[in-house]
């Protein structure tokens, strides 16, 4: 194993190792470099935000091969930079050259943010963006009366990650008459594909006094981003995901072929 | 999402409790065999104790709408409150929904 270096073996639920950020793989260095330049990039050079630059090289992170809502928040309540789902019949060993997107939180491991990274299977009805939203809380980053906002933009950027992402399905059949049973079919279908469902999803979180940034990475096959709607018709029965980031949240980015979503909030 | 079902005699009134999400599409059939064997005029879909509905669950309103409409039946949503009716406001629905606040 070139990228880790396990550190300690902790309960057998959640298992500590330590990503070394000097040998991520050139390949996923790139893929990362597309998802996030320039979205993430500006918060970060501000003078604020680079205090801690100058740190080691080793980031804690968790791995656990399963994750639910109570080991989620385990894992969380001991504050690591990143927390991997190694997912069902996953080689631990091979983890931290898959192509989950940690790489990019492994460039600045000491600038505040937590990275998450979870399979499509138990993403899928897990409701993450109340856990992370959660972390943020508890961290300081959100404010109660900003919760709800933040809460709905990330629903909406993580149901599409999964529904349209890493699951592949159109909203386009729920326009055709009795479209909304052969949805239901053909999300049940794909739910049932282990090659979909062990797809990823990524959540990086990311923040200094003036904004904060959550960026949402799927591994599907991306989309057109100029059609991402900023208005939709009140009776359309789909597109108004994204209505509601750009009304809610200070800026929406999509990048990566329309694979990263991020989403920024002033403070 | 859960829900339970009350017949007026008047309405067929669904109460839907918790969030309605992307993830619960196999519930909306469910809520449409309701509607599809009532012989009652009116439809309530009570949401006053749902806690959070996404923009898929807005648009199985407009579907319920369509199905209701479909069969002559008046379809009222009433009692959004809190997350609930921001997004209801946020995508304008009760322009082509009747929303009872």
């Amino acid at each position: 194993m070139d990228a880790a270096r396990y550190d300690c073996m902790a309960e057998p639920a959640v298992r500590g190792f330590s990503l070394l950020r000097d040998r991520v793989p050139a390949d996923m260095a790139a893929r990362v470099v597309a998802r996030f330049a320039g979205t993430m990039q500006d918060h970060l050079d501000e003078p604020a935000a680079r205090g801690g630059q100058a740190g080691g090289r080793a980031v804690e992170t968790l791995l656990m091969e399963r994750a639910d809502h109570d080991r989620l928040r385990a894992a969380f309540g001991r504050s690591p930079f990143l927390t991997v789902e190694l997912g069902e019949d996953a080689d631990e060993r091979a983890a931290p050259l898959d192509d989950w997107s940690g790489a990019s939180a492994a460039d600045h491991p000491d600038l505040p943010g937590f990275y998450l990274s979870l399979t499509t299977g138990t993403a899928y009805g897990l409701q993450c963006p109340v856990l992370v939203c959660d972390e943020l809380a508890r961290r300081g980053v959100l404010e109660p009366q900003r919760r709800s906002n933040v809460e709905l933009c990330l629903h909406e950027a993580v149901a599409n990650a999964i529904v349209h992402g890493n699951l592949g399905l159109s909203s386009a059949v729920k326009g055709e008459p009795g479209g909304y049973r052969r949805f239901s079919e053909m999300m049940r279908d794909r739910l049932g594909d282990p090659a979909v469902t062990r797809r990823r999803l990524d959540i990086f979180c990311r923040w200094n006094d003036r904004c904060v940034a959550i960026a949402v990475v799927d591994q599907g096959g991306g989309f057109d981003t100029e059609l991402a709607p900023a208005t939709t018709g009140n009776k359309a029965r789909s597109g108004r995901g994204f209505v509601f980031m750009r009304t809610l949240a200070s800026r929406v980015t999509v990048t990566d072929g329309g694979r990263c979503t991020v989403l920024q909030f002033d403070r | 999402m859960d829900f339970k079902t009350i017949n007026t005699g008047d309405a067929a009134e669904v109460w839907l409790t918790g969030r309605l999400e992307f993830t619960d599409h196999d519930r909306l059939s469910d809520i449409i065999a309701l509607v599809e064997q009532s012989a009652a005029r009116r439809f309530v879909l009570d949401l006053s104790g749902l806690e959070f509905i996404d923009s898929a669950g807005l648009g199985m309103l407009l579907v319920l709408q369509d199905e209701t409409e479909s069969r002559n039946i008046k379809m009222i949503v009433r009692g959004p409150a809190g997350d609930v009716r921001r997004s209801i406001e946020l995508a304008r629905l009760s322009e082509v929904i009747t929303v009872e606040f």
